[in-house]
């Protein structure tokens, strides 16, 4: 095999841009929202569903899914979970700090194949990041897309994130949205118990098409809902979580079976994946 | 802001860990010394604290009950303790004689009965009070030591690699001992110090203990067929820096 | 392309003339055994290895590789590759050459890897010796080795040197090389197509029928479980393996500040390859147990690649099964136990 040498005319993929954080809230008690800018003034580019990796220089990169839509170009959200040394770093960062990204990564919610359906999105705990992205874009491009169903679980009523989403997205004419929590307080008088509580509260067409985005335990569940429907398995789009380490499929971290998370996902039909002995 | 007020104290051991936090040489000591106040360190300067310390590393082993106090004093007035050297973290050397009950007379002869020798069985200092971090080895791997302080320095959890010698022997490309008609610890051994030993030729003998979960079942047998071992011998080898593991085991 | 002959009288000077102009790279000994190492000598090269320790992989991924360095004003890339040749890499490391060339150029084009891979000139060279554990004459043999610019056979009084591309023609330059006759290329044809009788290893079957029957086994948790009973989980199949490329990323501190991000070889077999953290000293591992990890390698050895590279992503070295302590994770012993399952 001839080498063409140009190893010297392409970009470095592990070189990242710096980005400035416009806006920091303390989501929960481990989550921190991040709204943040290219620092040289570029947009980012994404579709929903696409990671970048999130870094910071002597403490590494972490891969996070794009919370906001790409339909709103001013700037981009990030929610972190400090869990380890790089998002712990991360989330002691305010307003005005900058960190480094690489992105966008890896391939997002098929939205051809959203257009013109019904769209049921499940989402449990901290799987409401990347698929806000998805929910700001539809109702950004609402004529695009038809019926437009929520379903959103939490542990706990004060674990529930983006408060100023929900509390618009409740009474809103463009989506319906359901909501539960597994444990409630005194201050909750909404549905209580698992994810598939709510799939009773609406008639869903077997024409529809499902993202699911949860803890692993959650897509069993969901799926065993979907199925009840009669919702054909390459019209269910699920958001999987691995150890995604150089979000470019080489270190081969986040490989389920022989797919690499990060490049052949984050994103994937379920029909895709279902038969991958490690994905669920 | 002022600098991190670092001490270094000493239980049951030689100090050699210490004399290696020496050893750095003269360029990144002093630079080491910009972003980082030492309060006590007994083997290079005579002062002594008992002041609040920021990092408090503790060399050698819990073996006098006499140290409990002197030990619960150190963790009161330092926020972050770390453990450093193998008789700090796991007992080391020291804890060999936790399976022996006549080793006094044999090492201290006449004097075996002076006070401050009446120990017990030997201990991490994790067994007295809390230890955030360690840094294993015999003697510890200094640059180790140097990177954890840089990491605690930016408010970083330090890396430890909970990964074989075998790693490092073959990234390296250490001629395996066994190849050699050798015996080894190495696939056991807890990994972080570059595998100096195998490569200059002698076996590794685990001083940085085990990896988390050391497969000790098949060790044994890897002893036994490959190595020439008797069982006995086999399941004995890896008291030496490993004593309190293996009986936990 | 030419095929030339170099007298053996003549290759110290062909050497020399050429470790003059660029840095040249080959096999060497290491106590009993050989490491491909910067030649100093031409006296060094040994042709007649085995097999090496580390396959030639790293000297273009190698073992610790800065990424970026940083510093309070910034952060650069850190790659410097130079020219260089490596002599004598066997057929079957070129195939996994070929193997991480794709790997690292294809969808997301990784400079770290190809900037050092595309400054180097591979001379190829035959099997003077055949290690203890080669298997390399029954798997993928439908796969041709590729990547290198020239090939150097041993014949008697000399080496019959073939060359693939210009990069290759232009070393001849260094050298009293004559065209070869066509005794002398025969000749050659012939002493290659020995060493693949020399095999002391052989698979049973073809890469398909082995495919198949592989990823079928996944399920099978008792034999996995078995497989890997002796498992250290120390990750030497994985290092020593000329096709696995699997790394890790980690930032370190310089005394001065100052930094880098430098990636490190990993290996599924170790216990925290897929370990997730949670928070809260929680974790998830998605293979926690030794035989999940055990069979991930064999899957991707012999089955997970194969529609990517045309071929198992195995060539038969035999290396993982010379460095496993246990001696448990020879690929051959595991596939044809399958197979006859």
């Amino acid at each position: 095999m001839e080498h063409q040498c140009h190893w010297n005319e392409v970009a470095n993929i592990f070189l990242p841009r710096e980005a400035t954080i416009v806006q920091a809230v303390q989501a929960t008690p481990t989550e921190k929202h991040f709204t943040l800018k290219m620092s040289d003034g570029q947009p980012m580019e994404f579709e929903p569903g696409q990671i970048v990796e999130l870094g910071l220089l002597g403490y590494g990169e972490i891969p996070i899914g794009f919370a906001s839509s790409p339909t709103r170009t001013e700037s981009f959200d990030l929610v972190v979970r400090s869990v380890g040394r790089v998002s712990g770093a991360v989330c002691k960062l305010e307003e005005g700090d900058t960190v480094n990204v690489r992105g966008p990564l890896g391939h997002g919610f098929d939205l051809d194949k959203l257009r013109g359906r019904d769209v049921l999105v499940v989402a449990g705990g901290i799987g409401l990041c990347p698929t806000r992205s998805l929910i700001q874009y539809i109702l950004d491009r609402r004529d695009e897309f038809e019926r437009f169903v929520l379903f959103y679980g939490s542990r706990e009523p004060c674990l529930q994130l983006f408060g100023d989403d929900l509390a618009c997205w409740r009474g809103m004419q463009e989506m319906e949205y359901h909501e539960t929590v597994d444990n409630a307080d005194p201050s909750w008088t909404g549905n209580v118990g698992v994810i598939t509580t709510l799939f009773p509260k609406v008639q869903l067409s077997p024409e529809t098409r499902a993202v699911i985005c949860g803890p692993p335990i959650f897509y069993r569940f969901v799926i065993r809902e979907l199925d009840a429907i009669g919702i054909p398995r390459e019209n269910v789009f699920v958001d999987l979580e691995r150890r995604m380490k150089c979000g470019v499929g080489k270190c081969g971290h986040c490989q389920i079976n022989d797919k690499y998370v990060c490049v052949d996902g984050p994103v994937f039909s379920f029909a895709d994946v279902q038969d991958l002995e490690e994905a669920f | 802001m002022s600098k991190p007020k670092v001490a270094f104290f000493d239980f049951a051991c030689c100090e050699g860990c210490q004399i290696e936090m020496t050893n750095y040489g003269a360029e990144p000591f002093l630079e080491l010394l910009k972003h980082v106040e030492i309060v006590e360190f007994r083997e290079a300067m005579t002062e002594t604290t008992t002041e609040p310390i920021d990092i408090a590393l503790i060399e050698g082993s819990f073996t006098r009950e006499a140290d409990r106090a002197r030990l619960m004093e150190i963790r009161k007035r330092a926020k972050i303790v770390i453990a450093y050297g193998q008789c700090a973290t796991t007992g080391g050397i020291n804890a060999l004689k936790n399976h022996q009950t006549d080793y006094k007379q044999f090492v201290y002869g006449t004097d075996s009965d002076l006070p401050h020798l009446d120990s017990k069985k030997a201990y991490g200092v994790d067994h007295v009070i809390k230890v955030d971090y360690y840094a294993y080895g015999c003697p510890v791997n200094k640059y180790e030591v140097l990177q954890i302080l840089l990491h605690l320095l930016h408010g970083k959890e330090p890396v430890i690699p909970n990964y074989p010698v075998c790693v490092e022997c073959k990234r390296r490309e250490t001629v395996c001992r066994f190849d050699e008609g050798d015996y080894c610890m190495g696939m056991v051994a807890r990994a972080g110090c570059g595998a100096p030993c195998p490569a200059a030729g002698i076996p590794c003998e685990a001083c940085r203990g085990f990896v988390d979960d050391p497969n000790l079942a098949a060790f044994e047998k890897v002893l036994v067929e490959r190595a020439g071992f008797t069982p006995q011998r086999a399941a004995e080898k890896g008291r030496m820096f490993t004593a309190n593991a293996l009986e936990a085991s | 392309m030419t095929t030339s002959f170099i007298r053996s009288d003549d290759f110290a000077a062909f050497l020399t003339a050429m470790m003059e102009a660029v840095p040249v790279y080959g096999p060497v000994a290491k106590r009993s055994r050989f490491v491909f190492e910067r030649l100093e000598a031409p006296d060094e090269l040994r042709l007649d290895y085995d097999v090496t320790i580390l396959p030639p992989k790293k000297l273009f991924f190698p073992p610790a590789q800065d990424l970026l360095r940083f510093d309070e004003a910034g952060v650069e890339a850190a790659l410097e590759p130079t020219e260089k040749v490596l002599l004598g890499v066997h057929f079957y490391d070129v195939k996994a050459i070929d193997q991480t060339d794709l790997l690292f150029s294809e969808r997301n084009y990784d400079v770290n890897y190809m900037g050092h891979r595309e400054t180097t000139t591979i001379v190829a060279s035959n099997i003077q010796n055949v290690s203890g554990r080669a298997f390399f004459a029954s798997v993928g043999t439908d796969v041709q080795p590729e990547g290198h610019d020239a090939f150097l056979t041993a014949i008697e009084g000399g080496y019959v040197f073939e060359t693939r591309t210009e990069r290759g023609e232009a070393l001849l330059g260094y050298g009293a090389f004559q065209p070869a006759t066509d005794a002398q290329i025969d000749e050659a044809a012939r002493v290659n197509a020995a060493a693949l009788e020399q095999c002391p290893e052989k698979l049973e079957h073809g890469t398909e029928e082995i495919a198949t029957k592989v990823r079928a086994a996944f399920g099978d948790d008792e034999l996995w479980n078995e497989l890997a009973a002796d498992c250290f989980s120390c990750g030497t199949c994985n290092t020593v393996c000329p096709t696995c490329y699997c790394f890790d990323v980690q930032d370190t501190w310089n005394v001065d500040q100052s930094g880098q991000r430098t990636r490190f070889w990993d290996g599924c077999l170790t216990e925290d390859f897929a370990k997730c953290s949670l928070g809260d000293g929680g974790s998830e591992n998605f293979r926690e147990q030794r035989g999940q990890r055990f069979r991930h390698r064999i899957m991707r050895k012999a089955t997970y690649l194969n529609e990517k590279l045309g071929g198992p992503a195995c060539v038969g070295c035999g290396r993982c099964s010379a460095g496993c302590t246990a001696d448990i994770a020879d690929p051959v012993r595991v596939i044809n136990r399958i197979m006859a399952s």
